[in-house]
C-alpha cells in the first residue's frame, strides 16, 4: 500500500521521528514522508510510532490501498523520482 | 513487496541512523529505506566500510557488484539465514544422479522454450510473420523428451536459443540490429543490451536462492563450474525471454534507447551510463508488474516468480514433488 505520513514534534525530537520513518519511507518534505509499504511492515512501524511519541507530540498517516488510486501532483522539484536509482 | 536499489553514481555508501545513506562526489546526500530493500546493485564505484557490511547482514540485503564496462563481478551476500544440510544434500544427490539431473535439466529447457516461444507468438503479425520460428520451436521443443543426457539438452537449448534471437531483427525496428549473439566484449548495440539485461537476472536469480537453503554452485543443465553460481544460470534461462528481452523490445521500439545510448570502439559496444539508468528503470518496473497466479490465487510480482522458482526447485528436491518449470501462462 501507499502511505502519506506527516507529524508534529517537539523541536529538538523532531530527528527521532526522521530517522525511524527513513528506514522505510522516503523523505519528501520537513515532517513529511510517502512511499510504498507492505502491511507488515506499516504494523512494525505504527508499534514503533506509538513507542517514539510523548505527550503534545503526534503522527498522522494517510493509507492508500494502492498507489494507482493516487492523484499526485508535484510542482518543482519531485523528492521521490528515480529514488530507486542513485 | 521488497525493492532492488540501484547506485550509479560515484561515492560512499554507509550506514546513518540505522538506515542507508549515499553519499555521492557531488556532495549530495540520498537515502535509501532499509526496510524496503531487497538488494543494492553498485555500478558506480562505491566506497563502503565493514559497519554497512555487517549491517546489510542483519537486514538480510544483498549487494551486487558490477565492475568493469558494468559486467556482473560479484556479489556480498547476506550470511546464511537459511542453512539446511538436508537441503544441500538432496541437492547433490539429484545431481550425482544422472536420470534424476538429466529430467531437471530436460524442465529448464523444455521452460525456456516454452518461454521463447510465448514472446515469438506476440509478436508474430504484430511487427513480422514468424510462423516459421514457432514451428521451428515446437519441433525443438519436442525434441527435448528424445534427448539422453545433459550435453543434447544443452545443445537443443542452444538451437531453440538460436532460433530464437533470428526473430530479434524482425521485431526491433531497422537501426537496431542484432545479427549473432557474442559477447565479451558484445560487438552491437543489442548484444550489448542482452548482456547487461541477463546480467541484471542472473543477480535477481542470485538472491532468489539465497532466499531458500538451496547451494547457487550445485546446478544441473549448466555445469557447475568453479566461480560461478551455476544453478542461477539454470533458473536465469527460464527468465530471460520475460524479462531481459521483452524490456529490450519494448525500450528499443519505443524510441527510449536510441543509438545515442552507447559507446562504440574497437569493436565493442557498451550502453552509456544513461542508456543503463533507462534500461535498469524499466527493468525493474517490469520485476514489480504482477500477474494473477492460478495456484496461488493471488496477485505475485514478476520478481517473486523468481523466488518461487527457487521455492518449487526445493521442494521438490526434499519432498519429490514433481518440478514443474516456469512457464509463462498469461
Amino acid at each position: 500500500m501507499y502511505v502519506v505520513l506527516v507529524y508534529d514534534m517537539e523541536a529538538d525530537r523532531t530527528q527521532r521521528m526522521l530517522r525511524l520513518c527513513r528506514r522505510y519511507l522516503t523523505h519528501v518534505q520537513n515532517s513529511v514522508l510517502e512511499g510504498e509499504i507492505s502491511e507488515g511492515d506499516l504494523a512494525t512501524l505504527r508499534g514503533e510510532i506509538e513507542d517514539t511519541l510523548i505527550a503534545g507530540e503526534s503522527v498522522i498517516v494517510y493509507e492508500l490501498s494502492s498507489d494507482t488510486l493516487l492523484d499526485r501532483t508535484v510542482y518543482g522539484d519531485d523528492p521521490t523520482e528515480d529514488s530507486r536509482f542513485l | 513487496m521488497d525493492r532492488n536499489y540501484h547506485v550509479f553514481s560515484n561515492g560512499r555508501l554507509e550506514r546513518h541512523e540505522d538506515t542507508l545513506r549515499l553519499a555521492t562526489e557531488d556532495g549530495e546526500k540520498k537515502h535509501i529505506p532499509i526496510e524496503n530493500a531487497e538488494a543494492v546493485y553498485l555500478h558506480g564505484q562505491i566506497d563502503f566500510n565493514t559497519r554497512l557490511l555487517s549491517f546489510l547482514n542483519d537486514n538480510g540485503i544483498a549487494a551486487h557488484v558490477f565492475g568493469w564496462n558494468d559486467y556482473y563481478s560479484g556479489s556480498v551476500m547476506p550470511e546464511r539465514g537459511q542453512t539446511s544440510g538436508r537441503t544441500v544434500v538432496s541437492q547433490v544427490r539429484a545431481y550425482d544422479d544422472p536420470a534424476h539431473r538429466r529430467d531437471l535439466a530436460a524442465a529448464f529447457v523444455r521452460g525456456s522454450i516454452h518461454n521463447m516461444r510465448a514472446n515469438v507468438a506476440y509478436y508474430d503479425g504484430r511487427s513480422a510473420d514468424l510462423d516459421a520460428t514457432l514451428e521451428r520451436l515446437d519441433t525443438v521443443a519436442d525434441s527435448v523428451a528424445e534427448a539422453d543426457d545433459v550435453e543434447e539438452l544443452m545443445g537443443v537449448e542452444a538451437t531453440a536459443r538460436k532460433a530464437y534471437y533470428g526473430t530479434f531483427d524482425s521485431v526491433l525496428r531497422d537501426e537496431f540490429e542484432l545479427g549473432t549473439r557474442e559477447y565479451n566484449p558484445p560487438p552491437n548495440e543489442v548484444n550489448s543490451l542482452l548482456s547487461f539485461g541477463n546480467a541484471l537476472v542472473y543477480a535477481n536469480c542470485v538472491s532468489a536462492i539465497r532466499a531458500t537453503a538451496l547451494d547457487p554452485a550445485v546446478s544441473y543443465l549448466h555445469e557447475p563450474g568453479e566461480r560461478r553460481y551455476s544453478l542461477s544460470l539454470d533458473l536465469a534461462d527460464l527468465f530471460k525471454p520475460l524479462l531481459t528481452d521483452r524490456v529490450l523490445f519494448r525500450l528499443v521500439n519505443r524510441r527510449q534507447i536510441t543509438t545515442d545510448d552507447f559507446e562504440t570502439e574497437l569493436g565493442e559496444c557498451l550502453l552509456t551510463e544513461r542508456g543503463r539508468q533507462t534500461f535498469s528503470k524499466e527493468f525493474e518496473e517490469t520485476l514489480e508488474r504482477t500477474v494473477e497466479h492460478p495456484e496461488l490465487n493471488r496477485k505475485v510480482s514478476y520478481q517473486y516468480l523468481l523466488r518461487l522458482e527457487a521455492y518449487k526447485l526445493k521442494k521438490h528436491l526434499l519432498a519429490g514433488e514433481a518440478y514443474e518449470p516456469f512457464r509463462r501462462w498469461w
